[in-house]
């Protein structure tokens, strides 16, 4: 009885917990702190996926595969480092990248981003739509170079030795552009380290 | 090539492996890069947010819980047997009370350490709060506990000094779905929180 209700405020309880919280549980092999984990971040893993991936099967493999390293390393993840958010996000994204490199032939397809893949039959989040507005918004306030750059770099999984030869450039301009574009969009997107990702729900 | 300048390809996951190999030995002697890979890191795990994000299958939550469950079995999960059952011994004294509300928190230290809240209640509507694993508060400043009923206005509830584990009687009733929380105040108490709570739990 009482082991029932204790078990309910746990899992109650996580939904209160920040991300960095719930990792460190997952190092103790608390398995519904990984479900919170994918419950919070799972669909915006698996839209970055198949972004990089255009493909289904590839994208959930990577988000597994992703996953499955949080699982197994929670215990070295070092908050003083960074936000758990950026972490699994970063393993996701490394995961798409090496498939997508393995995967060459795809990436003879359009690389247009109104090419994306269709969103099927649901209609997204509305938090998250409005988290892509905002990337969005301030991606196009990039000079073209810079957006292009960043653009073929994450979302297309190009080497940076891939996009010099791919824009013909010389690799130094292509690092330059990267480093812009990048650093324009984190003052773009406000001082990330201010955000909180943990508030109380009231 | 200077890897210096490799910090936001890197970021992007943009080096070919040999690149990334010698920018990750660089790393582990450059402070400097370190601190610009964080903040990099950052933005372009924002970039994330930019694709469009179609719910995944219902099929992939499980694939992952299952293989996680198959790697490393959750037999005797830590989180109840030594955190609540910490609240268990606070709630066991004051007589057949029940853990209406449990939080967990990492403590900003540079030692990873867990901070835990219970709040339990008893029959008769005591309600205890015990909190344990919270580093001492910093100088001129104390940790104030705070109990916000539905749609009200927070109440102060106890004030303590943290480094030691605390349990402390919430003063007056404690309504059902009510929010106790913790925030860090100056020396003295506040009457309203001032700072975003470190600790938080619905009852």
């Amino acid at each position: 009885m009482r082991d029932a209700r204790i078990s309910d405020a746990v899992n109650r309880q996580l939904a209160h917990l920040s991300d960095e919280a719930l990792v460190a549980l997952a190092a103790r092999s608390e398995q519904s702190a990984l479900a919170e984990l994918y419950d919070r971040y799972g669909r915006s893993a698996y839209g970055l996926a198949l972004r990089v991936l255009r493909d289904q099967a590839l994208a959930e493999d990577a988000v597994q595969e992703a996953f499955l390293t949080v699982w197994r390393t929670a215990s070295r993840f070092m908050p003083e480092r960074g936000k758990a958010s950026t972490w699994i996000l970063t393993l996701v994204h490394r995961r798409a990248v090496d498939a997508v490199r393995r995967e060459q032939r795809r990436r003879a397809d359009s690389l247009d981003p109104a090419d994306e893949p269709a969103v099927e039959g649901a209609e997204e989040d509305a938090f998250l739509h409005l988290q892509r507005e905002r990337v969005q918004a301030a991606l196009r306030s990039l000079p073209d170079a810079q957006r292009e750059a960043l653009e073929l770099a994450y979302y297309g999984g190009f080497s940076q030795s891939e996009l010099a030869e791919r824009l013909g450039q010389p690799l130094g301009t292509i690092k330059s552009r990267m480093f812009g574009g990048l650093s324009r969009m984190r003052e773009l997107l406000g001082e990330p380290g201010t955000e909180t990702s943990w508030t109380p729900t009231t | 090539m200077d890897p210096h300048d490799l910090t936001a390809a890197y970021a992007l996951d943009a080096l070919d492996p040999e690149e990334a190999a010698a920018y990750e030995r660089h790393l582990s002697q450059c402070e400097e890069c370190r601190e610009q890979l964080a903040e990099l890191n950052e933005t372009a795990a924002a970039l994330a947010f930019g694709a469009v994000a179609p719910a995944p299958p219902e099929r992939l939550r499980a694939s992952i819980l299952d293989a996680a469950a198959a790697e490393r079995s959750n037999v005797v999960p830590l989180l109840r047997r030594r955190w609540v059952a910490r609240g268990l011994a606070v709630a066991a004294a004051a007589a057949a009370c029940i853990v209406v509300g449990l939080a967990v928190s990492l403590s900003q230290s540079s030692k990873t350490q867990f901070t835990s809240m219970s709040v339990s209640r008893d029959a008769s509507g005591v309600t205890i709060m015990h909190v344990a694993g919270l580093p001492a508060a910093p100088a001129g400043k104390t940790y104030e506990a705070w109990v916000i009923p539905p749609g009200g206005a927070p109440r102060p509830a106890a004030l303590f000094p943290g480094g030691v584990s605390m349990t402390s009687r919430l003063p007056g009733t404690v309504p059902q779905g009510a929010i106790v929380a913790v925030t860090v105040e100056r020396a003295g108490g506040s009457n309203k929180p001032t700072t975003t709570p470190i600790l938080s739990t619905p009852t």
